[in-house]
């Protein structure tokens, strides 16, 4: 546990403790749930983004697989969480790298338009529609994922452990290079690192944490359809991250939560949600460059002078 | 014989930069290139260093063919560089600077433990630093360092590799005089204490003067003397290509 620190523990406690309050309706639950899942996948993307430097166009991509993953076992009757999760990252990792070729292209919008496309334009996986209509996911034989509050608690547990691993590979040799990568990348090389392993790595490790992410979101909506991995999905992880700040993990999370919050608020009220988003970025982007994380030099600067 | 360069040809376009250039270093020796502007020296230094092929010749290193190996394979048998214009990690601190490099010679790296765990460098990379005087700077940004310092912390980055051959490209450029002297200095004392080998790019002809074993002399491309500093100095292709040739 030394790896969270106690803040972050702090943090988990008050989370798991938003059940509690009184009044929650289920509709905030599961309110909370999507901008925690959508909160855990931008930290994901922030592996690359903001500690390899690496833009990835296409994570809804990995996403979606991993809701398809979940969605194509559910329907054949397999309910355990466990076999999903674990399925889902079969699948992503397949698809991270059994072609070392086209490795780049991962990165991009072309591979991700690709999965787009064959999930929504074939009948293989129910077109546009999707698959719908899926039951509960299990824990344990007796422990089925129905109210939203177990839901909440899933997607919690998911960001505790995609939160961890974060935290130990930004920490490690690995993680180490991987900043040193973004900072110079020829100069790493002449350090004897093989940069391309490196960046196959941490690629391997975000799209095996969103793939894990795609696969929880049918236990809660009972359904996966192409339009996770639309590429506008992918541009609103990129935005959740530039939100929350680059490379610190908890930016992303936080971006990721304001940003599903502030859409759902928003949508409620108009159509043309998206202008009003645009306009939060802007502002973010001019007047707090590190992110809305950038706040809290801001004011433990002040506090200090 | 640690690095034996065999008749390196190296052209970009209709531009030969290297046309055979050959030479031989041995363990423990400090060789300078050296050469005006333009003679060839870094696309040499490239060349020996893994990032450009060369079009005809072989490099061994250590009795390895390294020839056209890419340059994270050359850095893991023993050779590390630094480059003629600063390259460093800008926006993280001087120790992590050298942390980083340290690293690389860890039993952790290139294996999955790397993923979770991080080896301890610190020890490494601290002695490194107060050897070049940033021992105070280490917590500080690279990129908020003076450019002598920069240039230190360049010196130390590649050092942390632990190298058996190390290649120095042009490391006192843009210092001062005095500077100058004291970089040479500083360096001719840990490349002595470290019995490494170092091959040393120059085109300020008083720094080759009096720290080289060796020196070889390059011209368009073409090495076109090799001998002691003091042969070196006498030799008049020398003194007719590179030091009556205007420069500086």
């Amino acid at each position: 546990m030394s790896v969270l620190g106690w803040r972050a523990l702090l943090v988990f406690a008050l989370l798991a403790a938003l059940p509690l309050v009184p009044g929650m309706s289920r509709y905030y639950l599961l309110l909370a749930f999507d901008a925690l899942l959508f909160g855990a996948i931008a930290m994901s993307l922030d592996l690359l983004m903001g500690y390899t430097g690496l833009v990835s166009f296409g994570h809804a991509a990995f996403y979606g697989l991993g809701a398809y993953a979940t969605a194509i076992l559910m329907e054949r009757g397999v309910q355990s969480v466990w076999a999903c999760v674990g399925f889902a990252a079969l699948v992503v990792s397949y698809f991270a790298t059994a072609r070392r070729g086209i490795y780049f292209a991962l990165l991009t919008l072309i591979f991700a338009e690709v999965v787009y496309t064959f999930f929504r334009y074939t009948q293989t996986f129910g077109g546009s529609d999707g698959i719908q209509g899926l039951p509960d996911a299990t824990v344990l034989p007796g422990l089925v994922i129905d109210t939203p509050t177990r839901k909440y608690y899933l997607v919690l547990a998911y960001l505790l452990i995609a939160y961890a691993i974060c935290r130990v590979v930004v920490a490690s040799h690995f993680g180490r290079v991987l900043v040193a990568i973004r900072e110079n990348e020829d100069r790493a090389r002449f350090l004897g690192y093989n940069v391309p392993r490196y960046k196959m790595g941490a690629c391997m490790i975000s799209a095996l944490l969103t793939g894990v992410g795609g696969a929880i979101y049918p236990m809660r909506s009972a359904f996966a359809t192409p339009d996770l991995m639309l590429w506008t999905e992918s541009g609103e992880f990129i935005i959740s991250v530039m939100i929350g700040g680059l490379g610190t993990l908890v930016g992303p999370i936080i971006g990721g939560a304001f940003f599903t919050i502030l859409r759902d608020k928003v949508s409620s009220i108009v159509d043309w949600y998206f202008i009003v988003i645009g306009g939060v970025l802007i502002v973010i982007v001019l007047f707090m460059p590190r992110g809305l994380l950038g706040l809290r030099r801001i004011f433990s600067r002040r506090a200090a002078a | 014989m640690i690095l034996e360069v065999d008749a390196v040809s190296k052209r970009f376009g209709a531009l030969t930069a290297l046309n055979r250039v050959g030479f031989a270093v041995d363990e423990g020796q400090i060789f300078s290139v050296i050469g005006p502007n333009g003679a060839g020296k870094s696309t040499l230094f490239n060349v020996v260093s893994g990032l450009f092929a060369p079009d005809a010749g072989r490099v061994r290193f250590r009795g390895v063919d390294i020839t056209g190996l890419p340059p994270e394979r050359v850095n893991r048998l023993g050779l590390a560089k630094t480059f003629q214009i600063t390259n460093i990690f800008p926006e993280i601190s001087v120790l992590d600077n050298v942390r980083v490099a340290a690293q690389s010679r860890t039993p952790e790296s290139g294996r999955l433990v790397s993923l979770w765990r991080r080896p301890d460098v610190d020890g490494v990379a601290c002695a490194l630093l107060e050897t070049f005087g940033l021992g105070a700077r280490r917590d500080a940004h690279a990129r908020d360092l003076s450019h002598g310092e920069q240039r230190y912390l360049e010196i130390c980055v590649a050092l942390a590799t632990d190298p058996r051959l190390l290649l120095l490209d042009e490391p006192t450029a843009g210092m001062t005089p005095g500077e100058t002297r004291d970089a040479t200095a500083l360096v001719r004392k840990v490349v002595l204490e470290r019995g490494l080998t170092l091959l040393l790019i120059e085109h300020d002809m008083s720094v080759v003067m009096g720290i080289s074993d060796r020196v070889a002399v390059l011209h368009f491309g073409e090495k076109i003397a090799e001998g002691t500093p003091e042969a070196i100095r006498s030799d008049p292709r020398v003194i007719e290509a590179y030091l009556g040739g205007g420069d500086d």
